[in-house]
């Protein structure tokens, strides 16, 4: 009887585990998307981009390509902070995107080494109106080898220096003009019991912030600009040794307060702090403007100032250069099927609708015409403010995580982060950027 | 050979020789202490308290809003409890995340019983030189670490044109998860009886025959024991996901937890909400299937 | 294949058996070696494969596009005189070692005392279990929330245990004894189960007659549990060995091998390099060293613990 049982059951099994295989194999192969070789594959265009508050307004801008188009464009949306690297992986595989959002410069160095992107720069001699839609600087600081590899598509993010006017008031402290007046502040806010600087130092790049700040006001933009055009004695310049000092001089001084090391932007640990007046500045691109209007409106609202980074003393750099992201761009892979669609769906970034839609989301476009379309921004001022900086900058650095190639870039980030915990010296920082 | 082959397991737990083939269990079981035993019954206690501290933190953060959260710190009562949170999570792709997760867990055990049967079978049953180089293999393949072969992985993957398909999943992951369970298995069919083979050989029955009415049914503790392990191993892959995988449609759960801190990055208590839901399913498992699970698990440590 | 083909008139002639009955026993009803076939082809494809292939792209240079170029032993010095590599190792071998010194005693004690029948006991190793329901990456984002420095359960605690102002994913031993604390919590149910089930396989008359002899609770345990577990302790430690040496997804989320790199234990510099630095053949020379280290620490666990004659008989031939 027990043998008849188990034989039942073994049937029973081995049907069951036939069918699961069988199912499993086809879904297997039936949702792996439209990823037969090449990428697209008929008719459609894989276009990939950053998701955030801004998404929204690339979706719409897909509903009315496809409206008008006989090739549709599949939009992927790859959450936040991963992107990049999901990019540059699936970039190795069949499944790589048509188009796809980067920060150009570094970002996509590695694909235009191996040739894998078509140069746009024919295309932006040929139509005027293409060329003219945007402004050149910003169109140049997307170049790899004075070529343009891509179409400008979102706004621009200049790093800003964000104050809490709550605790400025409570503290009665102003505005600071100055490196003096940081410093006081500094001491200021201690004293208050607050953290001067909501600093996310779990995450590399916010740190990074200070330094290519720092760097720009001591050395000027130059010095950055040797290092990435790969003269990497561009790291033995006293400015980065000045800069080095100057971080851990802010940290010693307890700019940061104790624990930043732990805090993350991510997950919102720096802005949380800073809005609910646990903090008082907070040096962020200028997207914290729309995430603290989306998470916290009414301190967007009601306390949430925003000034340049100062000068240092016996700088060298211009006070009106800007570090940040000029802005992203959407690049073609030259693999794409469809060459003609994806040239027609980039430039679809220059598009009336598209450009209003951006600064209804808050966005500061860096199209030629943005500037007289800024009163339509939820806040005008706020969003001129930048456009101006921008415009008068003589110079806009690149955030080095994405001008450098990743080779570069992660251990940078590394070492920046060694830095500010005090793992690394000024000097050993230096000799160890030195030997990258 | 023989003697060397069939040598019962020279453990001190498990079933001797002169046993029933079926493992001793329940029969031996008996309570080692009546006594209360205070000072471990007070260490207990203290690890309850860190194995549920943050277990209550996790329930308790996924019923308040934000702000409550952000307010009151981790352990207090929430105040207003609200299952906004949930919503949020269930309104995502969520459940798509579910069903891709389920689909390459029920795959992957499907495949690791049915391979590792056919292979435990084989280095128990067959007298060659070969087998034992193939049980061998296995060995060695219990060392390797996944992570250290992820590169070549997605190579391979990307070669066979199976990047960002859950097929691209359930293969490496079962591989991976394959020389445990033949070490498993290979334990349990020695445990069979000789003369059971002997008997089922003389009634004229093939390999396939012995296998369908004697080895499985006999080796059912170490296949639950299996099914347990692989099962485990695909549920909570989380490395092959995500590398191997990109798109919404083919995200496993693990992945799509990974990826809420980006969308829900100022909600804690959503993410954890998320957390708390991917817990469910596994948990639902836990209370209707508890001694299954927890003697599968036993299993994979030995007899 | 010569080998199965000496099988094969005894498969094919069963009814032959019963004249026979010692040869017949040999051979009757055996499987062939094809049955392992596919199994073996499918682990060799996605296992044995990408071992050998490991090593051959630590000999190239490769940023994940095109193909891999051979560039000689370039990452092998370079892989000698990187700071981050040593450190590595030393963090990965100082998480092995301490995720053992804390987990086994725990789970020890806790699984031979819930090895007992009461229903309290019962009733808490089921509450025990729990963590053990959970991924890596589940309990990795649930430990990153309450270790968060100011809105985190540590922000609370973290007073008590000397991290006052919560900085202790910020600071550089502190956020290594987190990822042994998460590990361990997380591992330590499973510890505790095989514990559980060794104890219940202990025979009682053992105990019976170390009462009749006057030994109490301690000395029963440590002249009775404790040598009677010793495959168990084996098993349990070589599982703890090996996960630690791998361990990774916890890492990634708690602490991305920071502050810096201090926990960028080997797994972590080695998916840091390849996936997001993109280095891949260089990352792949890491891989090999990890490759190397946990087999040749697997196969030292063998040797000297007997491991896989527990479960093979044939190991070592």
């Amino acid at each position: 009887m027990r043998t008849n049982l188990s034989r039942r059951r073994g049937r029973a099994l081995a049907a069951f585990t036939a069918a699961i295989v069988t199912s499993t194999v086809l879904a297997g192969c039936g949702s792996g998307g439209p990823d037969e070789a090449g990428g697209g594959g008929e008719g459609t265009l894989d276009v990939w981009v950053y998701q955030d508050a801004s998404t929204k307004v690339q979706e719409e801008l897909v509903k009315r390509f496809n409206k008008q188009s006989d090739v549709k464009v599949k939009l992927t949306q790859v959450a936040g902070d991963s992107y990049q690297d999901k990019m540059r992986t699936a970039m190795g595989t069949p499944n790589a995107p048509d188009v796809f959002f980067n920060w150009g410069g570094g970002s996509i160095a590695n694909f235009v080494e191996k040739d894998m992107l078509v140069d746009l720069t024919p295309e932006f001699e040929k139509d005027a109106e293409l060329k003219k839609a945007f402004i050149p600087s910003v169109v140049d600081s997307g170049r790899v080898n004075d070529k343009i590899y891509g179409v400008p598509m979102r706004g621009m993010q200049p790093v800003l220096l964000f104050m809490n006017t709550d605790v400025f008031e409570k503290a009665g402290a102003e505005k600071p003009e100055s490196w003096e007046d940081l410093l006081a502040l500094v001491d200021t806010f201690k004293k208050e019991g607050v953290t001067p600087f909501a600093l996310a130092g779990a995450d590399g790049w916010p740190e990074l912030m200070w330094v290519e700040y720092l760097l720009d006001r001591f050395g000027g933009a130059e010095v950055f600009k040797r290092i990435q055009d790969g003269d990497s004695s561009g790291w033995e310049d006293p400015a980065v040794m000045k800069t080095a000092e100057t971080v851990e001089d802010l940290v010693d001084r307890g700019a940061f307060g104790k624990n930043f090391a732990s805090v993350n932007y991510t997950e919102d640990g720096a802005s949380t702090l800073f809005a609910k007046g646990k903090a008082a500045m907070h040096l962020m691109g200028s997207w914290e403007y729309s995430n603290q209007q989306a998470n916290q409106p009414e301190f967007a609202k009601e306390a949430l100032d925003y000034t340049t980074f100062p000068a240092v003393p016996g700088g060298k750099g211009d006070i009106k250069n800007v570090v940040g992201n000029p802005t992203n761009y959407w690049s073609i892979n030259k693999k794409a099927e469809e060459q003609e669609a994806a040239l027609e769906f980039v430039k679809f970034a220059a598009e009336d609708q598209y450009i209003e839609d951006l600064v209804a989301n808050g966005d500061v476009p860096t199209t030629s015409d943005a500037e007289s379309r800024l009163d339509k921004h939820a806040n005008p001022e706020y969003a001129k403010f930048q456009y101006n900086l921008v415009k008068e900058a003589p110079d806009f650095t690149l955030s080095w995580d994405q001008a450098l190639s990743a080779q570069q870039a992660e251990p940078t980030l590394t070492n920046i982060q060694k830095l500010f915990n005090g793992q690394l010296t000024a000097q050993q920082f230096v000799d160890a950027m030195k030997g990258l | 050979m023989t003697d060397v082959l069939h040598r019962p397991a020279p453990s001190g737990e498990g079933s001797g020789p002169g046993k029933s083939p079926v493992r001793v269990s329940s029969k031996s079981r008996r309570p080692l202490w009546r006594r209360w035993n205070i000072p471990a019954g007070f260490g207990a206690l203290i690890w309850l308290v860190v194995i549920g501290a943050p277990l209550y933190a996790l329930v308790a953060s996924t019923l308040r809003t934000r702000d409550d959260y952000l307010e009151k710190g981790a352990l207090s009562i929430p105040g207003e409890p609200t299952l906004e949170n949930y919503n949020k999570v269930l309104e995502s792709s969520f459940f798509q995340y579910l069903v891709n997760t389920a689909i390459v867990t029920v795959a992957s055990a499907a495949i690791v019983i049915v391979l590792s049967v056919t292979i435990g079978y084989t280095v128990v049953r067959t007298r060659t030189r070969m087998s034992q180089r193939f049980f061998q293999v296995f060995l060695l393949g219990l060392a390797i670490p996944a992570q250290a072969v992820i590169i070549p992985v997605y190579l391979i993957i990307t070669k066979l044109n199976l990047y960002d398909s859950l097929l691209g999943i359930i293969l490496p992951v079962s591989a991976f998860s394959l020389p445990v369970c033949v070490l498993i298995l290979s334990g349990t069919m020695r445990d069979i009886d000789e003369e059971m083979y002997e008997s089922m050989a003389l009634d004229g029955a093939g390999p396939a025959r012995i296998l369908w009415q004697l080895v499985v049914p006999l080796s059912r503790s170490g296949i639950s024991t299996v099914g347990v392990y692989a099962a485990l191993q695909a549920w909570n892959n989380f490395l092959f996901p995500l590398i191997l995988t990109q798109s919404q449609e083919t995200k496993v759960l693990t992945l799509g937890l990974y990826d809420f801190v980006g969308q829900f990055r100022v909600d804690i208590p959503a993410l954890l909400a998320a957390v708390v839901l991917s817990i469910v399913p596994i948990f639902v498992v836990y209370l209707f299937a508890r001694r299954q699970l927890v003697n599968g698990l036993m299993g994979v440590g030995g007899k | 294949m010569p080998v199965s083909s000496t099988r094969l008139p005894v498969r094919k002639a069963p009814e032959a058996a019963p004249s026979s009955r010692a040869s017949g026993s040999k051979g009757a009803g055996r499987p062939g070696l094809g049955w392992a076939v596919p199994g073996l082809l499918f682990f060799t494809l996605f296992a044995i494969v990408p071992m050998i292939m490991v090593i051959v792209l630590s000999f190239t240079s490769w940023q994940g596009l095109g193909m891999p170029s051979f560039n000689g032993t370039e990452n092998w010095s370079r892989l000698w005189n990187d700071p981050v590599m040593r450190q590595g190792i030393t963090l990965s071998l100082l998480l092995t070692l301490f995720s053992w010194m804390v987990q086994t005693p725990i789970a020890l004690l806790i699984g031979v005392w819930s090895a007992g029948r009461q229903r309290a006991r019962a009733v808490l190793s089921a509450i025990f279990f729990l963590p053990l329901l959970a991924s890596s990456v589940a309990l990795g984002l649930l430990w990153k929330s309450l270790l968060d420095p100011n809105f985190g359960l540590i922000a609370d605690i973290g007073p008590w245990i000397g991290f006052s102002d919560g900085n202790l994913l910020g600071s550089e031993r502190g956020a290594f004894a987190a990822i042994v604390f998460v590990a361990s919590w997380q591992f330590i149910p499973l510890h505790t189960l095989l514990y559980q089930g060794g104890a219940r396989q202990i025979p009682k008359s053992l105990y019976d007659a170390a009462y009749v002899d006057g030994a109490g609770t301690v000395r029963q345990f440590f002249s009775i549990t404790l040598p009677q577990l010793k495959n168990t302790i084996i098993t349990s430690s070589v599982l703890m060995v090996v996960g630690a040496l791998t361990f990774f997804d916890t890492v990634l989320i708690l602490t991305e091998g920071g502050p810096g790199t201090s926990t960028a234990i080997v797994p972590y510099h080695m998916y840091n390099t390849g996936f997001e630095a993109f280095e891949m053949g260089y990352a792949s020379a890491i891989a090999t060293v990890l490759v190397i280290v946990a087999t040749g620490v697997s196969l030292l666990l063998v040797r000297i613990t007997g491991f896989g004659a527990m479960r093979s008989t044939r190991e070592g031939m």
